[in-house]
């Protein structure tokens, strides 16, 4: 490296003030231009956190909201060379951070989870689907999925409900399946009861559905009589949506 | 040829070319690397109907520290992938203590500056196999400066071997914000060196400072200054970039027969003088 400690540390110090807005002088700075670096850097990360998570930014109080970006851009290295994936490191940093009691917001992890899958999903990169049959034993015969998907696990039911309040109130299990229709390039989502996020866990793993509903006792599932049929009719509902492709051939 | 910065916005007019028709297009590829879906898909019909030049955000050249070489592999795959003509990139830094900024911090006008960056710009040639254009940034102070800025800029390009990139609006905006003489600066540049152009709006947001937003229309003094800057160069692309606030594709589409209108009088005139 051919740069001197003093142009270095100057670096340093001008991005470091990017990065918190707390003063300092440097040689040859006119600090009312300088606060205009803070403004436009700023903006750039309030507005991608904005944009990635417009639930959480509408629910959270404006305060609080403002403080976690501060606080997260102040004290991560921001690591991605893509902005949009910024969010992730976002969401990764709260969990760290515990900022579920720090802010006393329970359901923040799940929040900034969702939001951050359903952009995530959005843009993933493509993934070949397996070679499938469009017809087939739909018991016997192990199904082909729609690889571009996420599982997710929540302690809130925040795909389903958004004010706050009601959330808190509803501490559960929740599953939620998020999938890009390969026709339409969208997001859909979809919660699932922890039959069928299990039924989807195996079918990913290439076990019929007649071998994964025999395990369905086991689960404490003693009403079976009803079981293989609703499966069916989930199974070829999620046909229809571009989740479930088809049968392996 | 007067090419527009591609963006997720506009995308559809400009695959349909029905209200705007540019003659290339251009766009980071850390905007569109590593993606699948929608919108790889509206990128490959984009790419099928138009050149591609790239433009750089990342690769932070002023950057104290290591490049990343992670991600000029993905810049090497991205740019033979979508067979780009021309990379283009920042003459600032926005990656510091490991930390990306997300936005064109400017390097201290200095000498050990000056050869840091030239043994980077080499380093990214040998490895892309290819010119690196440097885009001359608007900035809003100077910081710690040794030098000026032409002087800067002249040593950055004679020791590395890159070549330029003048936008043509930035330095209409430094000229502006930092008082000195628009023309004089780009004379004293070495224009021999210039690849592309690029053109834009910007904001004045004080009586003494105007901020490069690319928000707004193309002003009149900056087609001027364009126009004259036309009569010292050879023909090289030229780009209209619009981020924010995007107007109706007729208003853009205008502004790019505007260009296109000054760049055919210009160089046509220049051709014929050389015949």
């Amino acid at each position: 490296m051919n740069l001197l400690p003093d142009t270095y540390h100057i670096q340093q110090t001008f991005s470091g003030y990017c990065r918190t807005g707390e003063k300092v002088t440097l040689p040859g700075v006119a600090p009312d231009r300088l606060k205009h670096y803070r403004r436009l850097v700023f903006n750039m990360i309030q507005d991608t956190m904005e944009n990635a998570f417009p639930i959480a930014f509408k629910h959270i109080p404006a305060g609080k909201w403002n403080k976690m970006v501060k606080d997260f851009f102040a004290h991560h290295a921001c690591q991605s060379y893509q902005v949009w994936k910024l969010p992730l490191e976002f969401y990764t940093y709260a969990v760290e951070n515990n900022w579920e009691d720090t802010y006393g917001i329970p359901f923040l992890n799940d929040l900034l989870a969702f939001e951050w899958a359903e952009m995530e999903v959005y843009n993933m990169e493509d993934m070949p689907a397996p070679a499938h049959a469009l017809t087939g034993n739909w018991l016997d015969t192990p199904l082909v999925l729609n690889p571009e998907y996420q599982l997710l696990s929540f302690k809130y039911p925040v795909h389903l409900v958004a004010k706050p309040k009601a959330l808190v109130q509803q501490k559960g299990i929740y599953f939620v399946l998020l999938f890009r229709d390969p026709e339409t390039g969208n997001v859909e989502f979809m919660d699932l009861s922890p039959w069928l996020a299990f039924l989807t866990e195996q079918l990913v793993m290439g076990i019929t559905v007649r071998e994964i509903l025999e395990y369905a006792p086991q689960l404490n599932i003693t009403d079976t009589t009803t079981l293989e049929q609703d499966t069916l009719a989930f199974l070829k509902h999620m046909q229809q949506l571009h989740f479930v492709l088809g049968f392996q051939s | 040829m007067v090419g527009l910065g591609f963006r997720r916005e506009f995308a559809e007019e400009m695959i349909s070319g029905e209200h705007i028709r540019p003659d290339f297009i251009e766009f980071a590829p850390e905007n569109w690397m590593n993606i699948g879906g929608y919108w790889k898909k509206m990128l490959h019909r984009v790419v099928e109907k138009y050149p591609v030049l790239c433009h750089g955000l990342s690769l932070s050249i002023g950057s104290p520290e290591a490049l990343d070489k992670e991600f000029l592999q993905y810049v090497k795959t991205f740019l033979q992938e979508y067979n780009v003509q021309i990379y283009s990139e920042h003459l600032s830094y926005s990656k510091c203590d490991n930390a990306h900024m997300y936005d064109l911090l400017p390097i201290p006008f200095r000498m050990d500056a000056v050869k840091h960056i030239a043994g980077r710009i080499q380093e990214v040639q040998d490895f892309l196999q290819r010119p690196l254009v440097m885009e001359i940034v608007s900035y809003y102070t100077p910081v710690a400066a040794e030098m000026s800025e032409v002087d800067f800029i002249n040593e950055v390009v004679k020791q590395s071997g890159c070549q330029l990139l003048l936008d043509v609006n930035n330095i209409y905006v430094n000229a502006f914000n930092h008082q000195y003489d628009a023309k004089a600066f780009i004379q004293q540049l070495p224009l021999d060196k210039v690849a592309y152009i690029h053109m834009a709006g910007h904001e004045q947001v004080a009586p003494d400072l105007i901020i490069d937003t690319h928000g707004e229309p193309i002003i009149d003094p900056v087609y001027d200054l364009f126009e004259w800057t036309l009569q010292h160069l050879q023909p090289v692309p030229v780009l209209l970039e619009r981020d924010f606030n995007i107007p109706e594709m007729e208003a853009l589409q205008g502004e790019l027969t505007r260009l296109k209108t000054i760049c055919h009088k210009q160089w046509k005139l220049k051709d014929e003088l050389v015949a």
